[in-house]
């Protein structure tokens, strides 16, 4: 027997109090939901971001237009928690690269120069992003970390799609500006 | 272009497993409801004694079975990657006992799978040549089998899990899994039979494939290939086996 519930059932039933349902839709968001603490700032405060978004998303359940999808409607809730935390603590956590999982001294290379070349260029641009006033950090951060659409950031950010366009051309064009200089002799192999 | 260099950055920047928020949320929500009818979180004070969490990994684990959909996966308390391979503490999907098979497995010669796969395959010098060669899913994974081994069956999984995406899943008990170093690279030590699922080139679970492993799992990466060596064997021995692998 398998039975299954999806988000509307899950949310429907929360809705009447129904805690194990609720419990559902924490555990299939709990991912996401930390991700997106995580890159908005909130470092190692996410998970209590995480727990105090859960905890006022169901409170506010009721506010849940029925056939609008769960995730970015979360994810607001998510964001202003992770906005108040940041701003608390007047910083947000930078952003680092993951240490490659495979070490250079392991078994045979391919192409080491080129990986080295590109590994250094991720790390200045995670540096730039780091760097961005905090409009376009979160924007791009919305869009090209988090895969959300500009329909869905604009849900995620509370602002105006307009805003959410226009700030992320001008957060793309930073980065390029930040990332050019020099560049050139660099990049042409790439 | 800029806009997909951050993508990629994306998913390289480093992000902590998070913890299960469930019990706290549900604590919290309890605590508030008007309605108590179970006392607040009464298994919420049950995790916190090991020998129930171990019962009710199992309990967690059953009902899974009963429960278990795709999204159901979802079901998560922490998750961790490494070399194709997804980490979770929680319950797995239902698994047939005895004859799970990888998608479209063949099996061939050693020298014909060399032609099959895109990357190299290992084969650890420790235990010889396998005995049994099979590719699956077009090419995605090699499995090496030694069957008169020292420890009994010897199973050797190899993909291109460097790639970064999820070749399998793995239903862990956190506890169980150690951090261990391979020829200087990172691996992870898993003690016991877990559930594993071998995960598609879209994204979904086989789940003719989930099975539950024989004795005990190391995960490991080289450049080119990651690489599951399971069997019943200690962790010394699987290290061993492991660095003599090229």
């Amino acid at each position: 027997m398998r039975r299954v519930i999806d988000d509307a059932e899950a949310i429907a039933r929360a809705r009447g109090g129904d805690l194990d349902a609720y419990g559902v839709l924490v555990a299939r968001y709990t991912l996401r939901a930390h991700r997106a603490a995580f890159l908005l700032g909130a470092g190692e405060e996410s998970d209590d971001v995480v727990q105090e978004a859960f905890v006022k998303a169901f409170r506010h359940l009721s506010r849940f237009r029925v056939g609008e999808s769960f995730g970015p409607w979360l994810l607001r809730i998510v964001a202003n928690e992770a906005k108040n935390v940041t701003r608390s603590r007047r910083r947000r956590a930078a952003l680092v690269l993951r240490l490659p999982s495979v070490e250079s001294s392991g078994a045979a290379a391919g192409g080491p120069a080129d990986e080295v070349l590109a590994a250094e260029r991720r790390a200045r641009l995670v540096a730039a992003v780091n760097a961005l006033p905090d409009r376009e950090r979160q924007v791009l951060v919305c869009r090209y970390f988090l895969d959300l659409s500009e329909a869905e950031t604009a849900r995620v950010l509370a602002w105006p799609l307009g805003s959410v366009k226009s700030r992320t051309s001008r957060a793309l064009n930073r980065l390029r500006g930040l990332l050019v200089p020099g560049e050139q002799n660099r990049v042409s192999s790439g | 272009m800029v806009e997909s260099e951050l993508r990629a950055a994306g998913h390289a920047i480093e992000v902590p497993p998070p913890s299960d928020p469930t019990a706290a949320v549900r604590r919290r929500l309890e605590g508030q409801a008007a309605r108590r009818r179970h006392g607040p979180a009464w298994w919420a004070g049950i995790l916190r004694r090991p020998v129930w969490r171990a019962v009710l990994v199992v309990v967690v684990a059953f009902l899974a079975v009963l429960v278990a959909t795709p999204q159901g996966r979802a079901v998560i308390v922490h998750v961790f990657r490494l070399a194709g391979v997804e980490l979770r503490q929680g319950p797995g999907p239902a698994h047939s006992r005895g004859n799970a098979a990888l998608p479209g497995e063949r099996q061939m010669s050693l020298e014909q799978a060399r032609h099959q796969v895109s990357f190299p395959i290992l084969v650890p010098a420790a235990l010889g040549r396998p005995g049994e060669v099979v590719v699956s899913d077009r090419g995605r994974v090699v499995s090496l089998f030694w069957r008169r081994t020292p420890y009994g069956l010897v199973r050797m999984d190899e993909f291109a899990g460097h790639l970064d995406h999820v070749y399998f899943e793995k239903f862990v008990h956190w506890s169980n899994v150690t951090k261990v170093a391979v020829n200087g690279t990172r691996g992870m030590w898993i003690k016991g039979p877990q559930e594993l699922v071998y995960i598609t080139r879209s994204g979904v679970p086989a789940m003719a494939s989930a099975r539950l492993t024989t004795g005990n799992t190391l995960i490991w990466g080289t450049r080119q290939v990651a690489l599951r060596l399971e069997g019943n064997l200690g962790k010394t021995p699987a290290l061993a086996i492991a660095r003599s692998a090229h």
